[in-house]
């Protein structure tokens, strides 16, 4: 074993070498640029930028906003997950099957069009759910405003809901029923069991979601950009992307100098994550001989929660679709009618398909979402497969460093990775976002592949050696086809994500390296929302294209019926970056 | 009568997608009071499903279920209590420890369900923990024990409320072998000191022989035999118990005369062989009988033969840890036996065999409706 070790030590130095420039670089120059004049003064010390940054009146209310808006988040998504972990995974509820598949949905679900979406049934002036209301109980104005901490939150909190979700899945799954039982064997009744054993054994799991909920809302930039600006509600992320955009001299000194301390949060946040998970494992107590799990009898109130799951899902995919198609083909936002489905045409689709900028856009993303996933998952297989075959200091080491930047929040690593490219020949260019994306979101791509690289037992490829393969050709032979669907799968989930990546983007996009998600924001600033809805379902139409490819690409490798997964929960949780 | 559990006319199945199991087919038990009753079969025989429908954590599909002379589940006088008000204790095979209190929480639990004041708790707990030998354990957290303990605390839990009958799910079977034999042992030392009423699950013979007075043999949701465990080892009338109980030799053989009312000479591949019979099956009726290992002397060849001696080669010798096992041809057929250490055999070697009519048996030909026999 030793001189397989020994192999690996230069592929491991160069791969902490390449994740740290990506992951650590991005930080580091951060921190050089909050202590530094500006872009073109870098290493000059100053400590102005962190006086007139904390020194800004607006920095209180942002402050509070932010803590509103994260808390209440995390409170929504955290109630919603859990519920809906509970009800698809330990109840009667009918169709379980779906119930498992739905929360996970947002996650293929553009923010800024699920906001776009919502903002044009919402709005206080012309929002569609607001005027049909009115019309119907005669009312002079609202009743509904989204440009409100209200709305963020009700936004937010359905998309986090795939986070929180795959984290109370597998906790309701690994817990063991047979300590709810031992509970009614004693004499508690069902509210009891529920109040005594069943919360307090899920509560570091119900905490971690919590915290994870709280990551993602801090670092959440679509909702508030679309949502929070035109409502004059700022949080963090705004309030940064508002010294960096908004005025005639962007400030990336004061961007830098706020966003290092929402990375430090952010950063504790992960590490009390962290322990609170493993807390939890602690907690699970499953046996391998389990007789089967007792699903609970919802009895009276299995059809009105039933009801009550599918409004929700209404809400969450239903709806903003619909409006997004609907939109699409009109002029102007209008409620459904007569005169609004006379009024049905492509001027839109023509709009957004003759604008030369937006097909600059269009081949950009596509540009990005094809050879930057190829790039992240290239890198990411190799990191994963030392991460899970090399167990050595270094390769730890490489761990941490991985899933760093997992908490990071991409508007601000996209400052650092600003003051990171400035001064190379790729800032400005497609490269230099090619280089953030795959930095900001390495931890999506390894983290899938790590799982992967685990399900393959270390006999199989033990097996292929003893029986005469060299230590490539066991790999060749025994490891990359074993693996293959996994990384077909990983490259899909981070093409989609990069085609929908927005917060890192907004900073380093320029004329010339123009994004979807990009001009979808610019074309709702100026509220065409019929270009969005149709910039949209183009941008939808890529990520399905992507998807169906990948599909007919990995038919062949999934025919031959490996047996490979010896999955441990039904819940697939490695789309989560964090373990 | 007090501790006692009936069930009566039990029927319960599992629908899943593709298939029906019945999981107890009819299944009619009075369990005896103060006394240890093993549910022993196969997996998937029913014996959990069973348990689980006395606590309350399943719903049988029919029949119906009394503790002492209150009908708890009855599908036709739709009565259904819930596990809480069974009074009922049970100790899990997962233990089932919650991982959130301490010793003392986990123990205390059953009494303040029942709303028993804070005090009184205090010193059933104290009491029942020195009795399972964990005093002093109180303030430990639940998963800071070792698997022995851990088992002690679902057992003091299981007893602290002093219920009525006390249930046990396959509890020694996360033990490790050395530890499974002597806690086996402790197990049923303190049961019996107490007295108490106990159905007991396992699919471990030598568990249910060393532990049980009663033993309720389940196959396929049904009770093929009930018994002590010397009734089960040594005169069973099933083959199916027969064969899971332990090993054993089968012989297909012919009544040839009684001798008493439960003792019979019978024909066999081996000869003329006198054995336990159960009473009046007609001369000539085709039988199975059977030995076990254990049953086979080898006799010093200047004695005198008796009858059940039979002239006998070794064919193979096989080590096998705490005896040896030995394959003998007698005539036609093939026995297995087992041999202590200081039996001095070899392969090839030629010695007469005694089988001690006491260890064999003829089995009744058929068994009409088992649950007659219960």
């Amino acid at each position: 074993m030793l001189n397989q070790t020994n192999r690996h030590v230069p592929l491991n130095a160069l791969l902490i070498l390449i994740v740290g420039a990506l992951t650590v670089g991005p930080v580091l120059m951060l921190v050089i640029g909050s202590f530094s004049e500006g872009i073109g003064a870098m290493g000059q010390f100053t400590l102005d930028k962190y006086i007139s940054a904390y020194g800004n009146p607006t920095l209180p209310t942002t402050l509070s906003n932010t803590i509103i808006f994260t808390l209440g988040t995390a409170l929504f998504s955290t109630i919603l997950g859990a519920l809906l972990a509970y009800l698809s995974v330990r109840t009667d509820i009918p169709l379980k099957g779906l119930f498992a598949f739905l929360p996970i949905v947002p996650m293929m679900i553009p923010h800024v069009l699920f906001s776009s979406a919502w903002i044009t049934l919402l709005n206080p002036t012309n929002g569609m759910f607001n005027v049909m209301i009115r019309n119907l109980f005669g009312l002079a104005s609202g009743p509904f405003n989204i440009y409100s901490l209200g709305g963020m939150i009700f936004l937010e909190g359905m998309l986090d809901l795939p986070v929180t979700y795959l984290v109370m899945a597998p906790a309701m799954v690994s817990f063991d029923t047979k300590l709810e039982e031992a509970a009614r064997v004693s004499g508690a009744s069902n509210y009891h069991t529920l109040r005594t054993v069943t919360l307090p054994v899920l509560r570091p799991a119900l905490l971690a979601t919590f915290t994870l909920a709280i990551i993602r809302s801090l670092a959440s930039f679509a909702v508030p950009r679309m949502v929070g600006v035109p409502g004059r509600i700022y949080v963090l992320t705004t309030h940064i992307y508002r010294m960096i955009s908004i005025g005639w001299s962007p400030d990336y000194g004061q961007a830098a100098a706020i966003g290092i301390i929402v990375l430090a949060v952010a950063i504790v946040l992960v590490y009390l994550y962290r322990h609170l998970i493993s807390e939890s494992s602690q907690y699970v107590t499953v046996t391998g001989k389990g007789f089967r799990p007792t699903e609970i009898k919802l009895g009276r109130a299995k059809y009105p929660l039933f009801i009550l799951c599918l409004v929700f899902f209404a809400l969450l995919v239903v709806i903003p679709v619909a409006t997004l198609i609907y939109m699409s083909f009109l002029p102007y936002t209008m409620v459904p009618s007569a005169r609004a489905f006379s009024m049905m045409g492509l001027s839109n689709w023509q709009a957004v398909t003759g604008n030369p900028i937006i097909l600059r856009a269009l081949k950009n993303s596509a540009f990005l979402a094809i050879v930057g996933s190829t790039i992240a998952i290239g890198l990411s297989l190799f990191i994963a497969y030392v991460i899970v075959k090399v167990k050595s200091k270094a390769s730890s080491f490489l761990e941490s460093l991985t899933f760093l930047s997992f908490s990071f929040p991409g508007m601000i690593i996209g400052v650092g990775f600003m003051w990171f490219l400035v001064k190379t020949p790729i800032y400005a260019t497609i490269w230099g976002l090619l280089v953030a994306y795959v930095g900001t979101y390495l931890p999506y791509g390894v983290r899938p592949l790590r799982s992967a690289f685990m399900q393959i037992d270390e006999e199989l490829e033990e097996s292929a050696r003893v029986f005469g393969a060299s230590f490539l050709r066991s790999l060749k032979d025994i490891v990359v086809p074993l693996i293959a669907p996994g990384v077909i799968s990983a490259w899909v989930l981070t093409a989609c994500m990069f085609i929908r990546e927005l917060s890192v983007s907004v900073v380093l996009s320029r004329p010339g390296t123009e994004v979807l998600t990009v001009e979808i924001m610019k074309l709702a600033d100026d509220g065409r929302w019929g270009q969005v809805a149709a910039l949209g379902l183009i941008m939808a139409g890529l990520s399905t294209a992507l998807v169906l490819g990948a599909n007919l690409l990995s038919r062949p490798l999934s025919q031959s019926k490996i047996k490979r997964v010896k999955t441990d929960t039904p819940v697939n949780t490695s789309a989560l970056p964090v373990p | 009568m007090q501790g006692t559990i009936s069930v009566r006319n039990l029927v319960k199945t599992f629908v899943s997608k593709d298939e029906t199991v019945t999981a107890l087919d009819n299944v009619t038990l009075t369990t005896p009071p103060n006394r240890i009753l093993t549910l022993l079969g196969p997996s998937g025989c029913g014996k959990t499903t069973l348990l689980r429908c006395i606590a309350g954590l399943e719903s049988p599909d029919s029949g119906e279920i009394l503790i002492g002379d209150e009908v708890v589940w009855s599908k036709e006088k739709a009565i259904s209590l819930p596990p809480e008000r069974r009074g009922l204790g049970m100790v899990f095979q997962s233990y089932a420890i919650w991982p959130h209190m301490t010793v003392f929480g986990n123990v205390a639990y059953p009494l303040q369900m029942r709303k028993v004041p804070k005090p009184e708790v205090e010193k059933q707990v104290k009491k029942i923990l020195s009795l399972v030998q964990l005093d002093g354990y109180e303030n430990r957290p639940a998963t800071n024990l070792s698997g022995g303990q851990q088992q002690r605390v679902a057992l003091a839990r299981a007893l602290v409320a002093e219920p009525k009958v006390i249930l046990f799910d396959e509890p020694l079977s996360n033990l490790d072998a050395k530890l499974r034999e002597s806690t086996r042992k402790e197990l049923r030392e303190f049961l019996s000191e107490l007295a108490i009423s106990a159905i007991y699950v396992t699919h471990d013979q030598v568990e249910a022989l060393t532990i049980s007075d009663d033993i309720a043999v389940m196959r396929k949701g049904i009770v093929v035999e009930r018994g002590t465990p010397q009734d089960i080892y040594l005169r069973s009338n099933n083959r199916f118990v027969v064969d899971f109980i332990g090993r054993a030799n089968f012989l297909e053989a012919t009544i040839k005369s009684y001798q008493s009312a439960n003792r019979c000479t019978v024909t066999s591949p081996l000869g003329d062989i006198i054995c336990n019979a159960p009473e009046g099956l007609e001369t000539g009726t085709s039988v199975t009988i059977y030995t076990r290992p254990e049953s086979f002397t080898v006799v010093p060849p200047e004695s005198s033969p008796l009858d059940n001696e039979f002239e006998a080669t070794v064919t193979n010798i096989l080590f096998a840890g705490e005896a040896h096992e030995v394959e003998f041809t007698i005539g036609k057929a093939t026995v297995l036996a087992k041999m202590e250490f200081d039996v001095p055999l070899n392969k090839g070697d030629k010695v007469r065999l005694y089988i001690d009519p006491e260890w064999c048996r003829v089995l009744r030909p058929q068994v009409l409706n088992p649950q007659e026999e219960v």
